[in-house]
């Protein structure tokens, strides 16, 4: 049962190891080339991935609710989209490297509009990429895609606010009265369920926050212990 | 590593050290959230990392170009997006391909398409995506993305 539970949480690993294991049996070269191409990604991963984790905690800490709020939140506007495309920009690494910082910032109050623009332009429009584009492309058609690109990510984040609801996010707990976890920190010790069972639980081997009633007290003491508790500091409050 | 990259890391260390000047005890937290994030993220990174290195096996990227040149312009757009969504290839690999692409005399609207879905849309990252954002806003995302990439593929056929 553990196993199978195990076997279904993973279920694109243990799939892409299967198909290895095709490959390898049947054409082994092909499979030591498919290994030799996925080790320039391992690097750009180990190159990229430990800071962007160290940023996303470190901002994580520091930087007040209010502020993301208050300049990526919905009320920033225009000011809000220009900041999103030149963090977005300014980013190293590949688009994966971008949702970590994303659903930090979406827990601390930035809009869904904002989250797609940081999204897409770190994907797209990078700096060191568009120097290469033009070295090779030419700059006519490195500026006039470059243009394109924006005019088109300033168009779908909006249709994409439209019809995508905050409620549809719902791997990321945004609370009003300021409690979150970090599902993706959560290692799934139950230690916050212990302390305090009326407001965590369990949710495919991660906490998560129970929908707490506007009039339900929250008991501090009990909260901060929760808080204390846990070992990878996945609850900020 | 590239410059970005590089100042990624001296700005975040630099950080870092103040923050762990002001404060030891959050820093050590952070540093215990980040590990976590790490190994949540870990597994799943790297199945999409040894799927890429399977796709571009099975597919090379050199063949994908020789077939789109010969297809309509329509299909070859078409084409080269979808091979654009499946997999994430690194600029250095890809504007080189793509320059050999139109001086080949091939349009550019299908090496259009492939620079832009190549980056944004994702089939490999989506499993990621999907953990992350939940389904729906994948699902938008990526297809608005398709979408777009399209249209300025289109569009730069036109103007250039």
């Amino acid at each position: 049962m553990i196993i199978l539970k195990k076997l279904r949480n993973n279920l694109f690993f243990v799939l892409i190891f299967i198909l290895y294991i095709i490959l390898f049996i049947y054409k082994y070269n092909m499979g030591i080339t498919a290994l030799k191409n996925s080790v320039y990604y391992i690097r750009e991963m180990l190159i990229i991935m430990p800071v962007i984790f160290i940023l996303t905690a470190l901002l994580d800490m520091w930087v007040p609710k209010e502020k993301i709020l208050k300049y990526l939140g919905k009320e920033a506007g225009q000011k809000g989209i220009l900041l999103s495309f030149i963090l977005g920009s300014v980013s190293a690494g590949p688009i994966y490297a971008a949702f970590p910082i994303c659903t930090m910032l979406y827990r601390k109050g930035a809009s869904i509009r904002n989250l797609v623009i940081i999204l897409s332009s770190w994907a797209v429009i990078k700096i060191p990429m568009l120097l290469n584009e033009m070295k090779f492309l030419g700059p006519k058609f490195m500026i006039v895609r470059w243009l394109l690109t924006i005019m088109a990510i300033i168009i779908f984040s909006w249709l994409t606010a439209k019809i995508i609801k905050d409620k549809d996010l719902p791997n990321i707990k945004k609370i009003e009265s300021g409690l979150s976890l970090n599902k993706n920190a959560c290692i799934g010790c139950k230690l916050c369920i212990k302390k305090y069972p009326e407001i965590f639980d369990m949710k495919n081997k991660k906490a998560y926050i129970k929908k707490l009633s506007e009039n339900e007290d929250i008991d501090i003491i009990k909260l901060n212990e929760a808080i204390d508790f846990c070992p990878v500091k996945a609850i900020t409050k | 590593m590239d410059i970005f990259t590089l100042f990624l890391w001296i700005g975040t260390l630099l950080f870092l050290i103040i923050s762990f000047i002001k404060n030891k005890k959050k820093t050590k937290h952070a540093l215990k959230m980040a590990f976590g994030m790490g190994k949540g993220m870990l597994g799943q990174i790297l199945s999409i990392i040894l799927l890429i290195g399977l796709i571009l096996t099975l597919l090379p990227p050199q063949n994908i170009v020789k077939y789109v040149g010969s297809q309509s312009l329509i299909w070859a757009t078409i084409i080269s997006g979808a091979f654009g969504t499946i997999t994430l290839i690194p600029a250095f690999i890809a504007f080189p391909l793509v320059g050999t692409l139109v001086e080949a005399g091939i349009s550019i609207v299908p090496a259009v398409a492939f620079l832009t879905t190549l980056t944004m849309v994702g089939i490999v990252t989506f499993p990621l995506e999907k953990s992350e954002f939940g389904l729906k806003f994948t699902i938008i995302r990526n297809s608005l993305s398709f979408i777009f990439a399209i249209i300025i593929a289109l569009i730069m056929g036109v103007i250039i």
